[in-house]
């Protein structure tokens, strides 16, 4: 009896820990200088079909525009105003992805928006004599780069559920069951009193 | 299966979370209490059935199970996936809560259906056309499912047929494996424990 307990929560476990992933769609936008690059797929690690459409548009549902999406799922939008970007894709089947990039993302360069970023960066950048916007934009690139991975990772880290998520699922339909038989139970001895 | 947020039209969102009310409180009504501690490891099936993936050659599936849940619950299937989808949303971020009415309609009503189309079949005296109509219902009831995750896509304004073709030619090897799970399911629950299918023991030995 032991035994076979034991071979089958071997069974479950394996199983589990077998690239057990989602059929979520997942996708996420950044901000490269005024260019906006984005990636939509699913969670099981297939990415969009090629070509997919993308559209972009205001925070007040005004359409920017529309990219597509290359065979990578891949796309780039390039902003021309600091403001809230809306991305929305529709991947058929009821797969939809919506997200959205904040206008502080974007530089201040953009027309649009005010700066936010305070007197400090201004100020520090101000004793660096040179072209500032193209250091300013070397280095949002160089630091994208380096985010990238770390985002990628993060965004499918968000979508995996853990072992505990799901036993806390189970946990709780036990539990409903629970209190529905309890309280089948009350409902039975006050009728038999 | 799950369709997400934000793709379906209102007025089908109403419609969706009317139905599942109405369908779990036939189901509420219907359910005999004594199998209350069935009604919920078959959710619990269902909640984690959903989450492992299956690799098969190129792409992988997860199964569905509706067929074996609708099979073994009848109408008590409403609230057992009910609960089962809600808790879904909420760890897994599978579907949302938007659309639970929706989803949890378009799963749960296949497999009442299939517990009035096959619930005969798996009660004949041999196990052979038992594990056949076994079989008939787990894959039946993805075929249903993925007509209704159509159907209300279509509604929501996109083309039926492509809507229909492609969730249709997406879920044929979960078609496959949910029949084979099915059918072996049947067969050992008849074997093993018959009351938890709720069949007669005397008309599966006799």
């Amino acid at each position: 009896m032991v035994k076979s307990l034991q071979a089958l929560l071997l069974a479950i476990f394996t199983l589990l820990s077998l690239g057990a992933a989602a059929h979520n769609v997942v996708g996420g936008v950044y901000a490269i200088g005024s260019t906006i690059e984005g990636e939509v797929g699913f969670s099981n690690g297939d990415m969009a079909a090629e070509g997919t459409q993308i559209i972009v548009s205001d925070s007040r549902g005004n359409e920017l525009g529309r990219v597509l999406t290359d065979a990578d799922g891949l796309f780039s939008f390039e902003a021309s105003q600091r403001i809230e970007h809306h991305f929305y894709a529709d991947l058929s089947s009821g797969h939809v992805l919506q997200v959205n990039l904040p206008a502080d993302e974007l530089p201040d360069s953009l027309p649009g928006g005010p700066v936010s970023s305070g007197p400090v960066a201004q100020s520090e950048v101000a004793a660096f004599n040179g072209d500032q916007a193209a250091l300013q934009a070397m280095i949002e690139k160089a630091v994208a780069k380096q985010v990238k991975p770390l985002r990628k990772e993060l965004a499918a880290y968000k979508e995996k559920a853990s072992l505990q998520d799901m036993i806390g699922g189970i946990g709780y339909i036990f539990g409903l069951c629970g209190i529905g038989i309890w309280w089948r139970q009350r409902q039975q001895s006050k009728a038999e009193r | 299966m799950h369709i997400v947020d934000g793709a379906l039209a209102v007025p089908v969102l109403a419609a969706g979370a009317a139905l599942t009310v109405a369908g779990v409180a036939i189901g509420l009504k219907k359910m005999d209490y004594d199998h209350l501690p069935q009604v919920g490891v078959l959710s619990a099936a269902f909640f984690i059935a959903s989450y492992i993936h299956l690799p098969i050659g190129f792409s992988s599936v997860h199964l569905i199970l509706n067929g074996l849940i609708g099979l073994a619950l009848g109408w008590a299937a409403f609230p057992a996936l009910l609960v089962a989808l809600f808790l879904q949303a909420v760890f897994f971020g599978f579907g949302g809560f938007l659309v639970l009415g929706v989803n949890a309609v378009n799963i749960a009503l296949p497999a009442v259906l299939i517990y009035y189309l096959c619930r005969p079949g798996i009660q004949a005296s041999s196990p052979k056309l038992a594990a056949f109509w076994g079989a008939v219902g787990g894959a039946g009831s993805i075929v249903l499912t993925t007509i209704m995750v159509a159907f209300s896509l279509m509604l929501s304004g996109e083309a039926f047929l492509l809507a229909a073709k492609a969730t249709f030619v997406a879920h044929i090897p979960v078609m496959v494996v949910e029949g084979f799970v099915t059918a072996a399911a049947v067969l050992l629950i008849r074997k093993v424990k018959p009351a938890f299918l709720g069949l007669d023991e005397e008309k599966v030995y006799g």
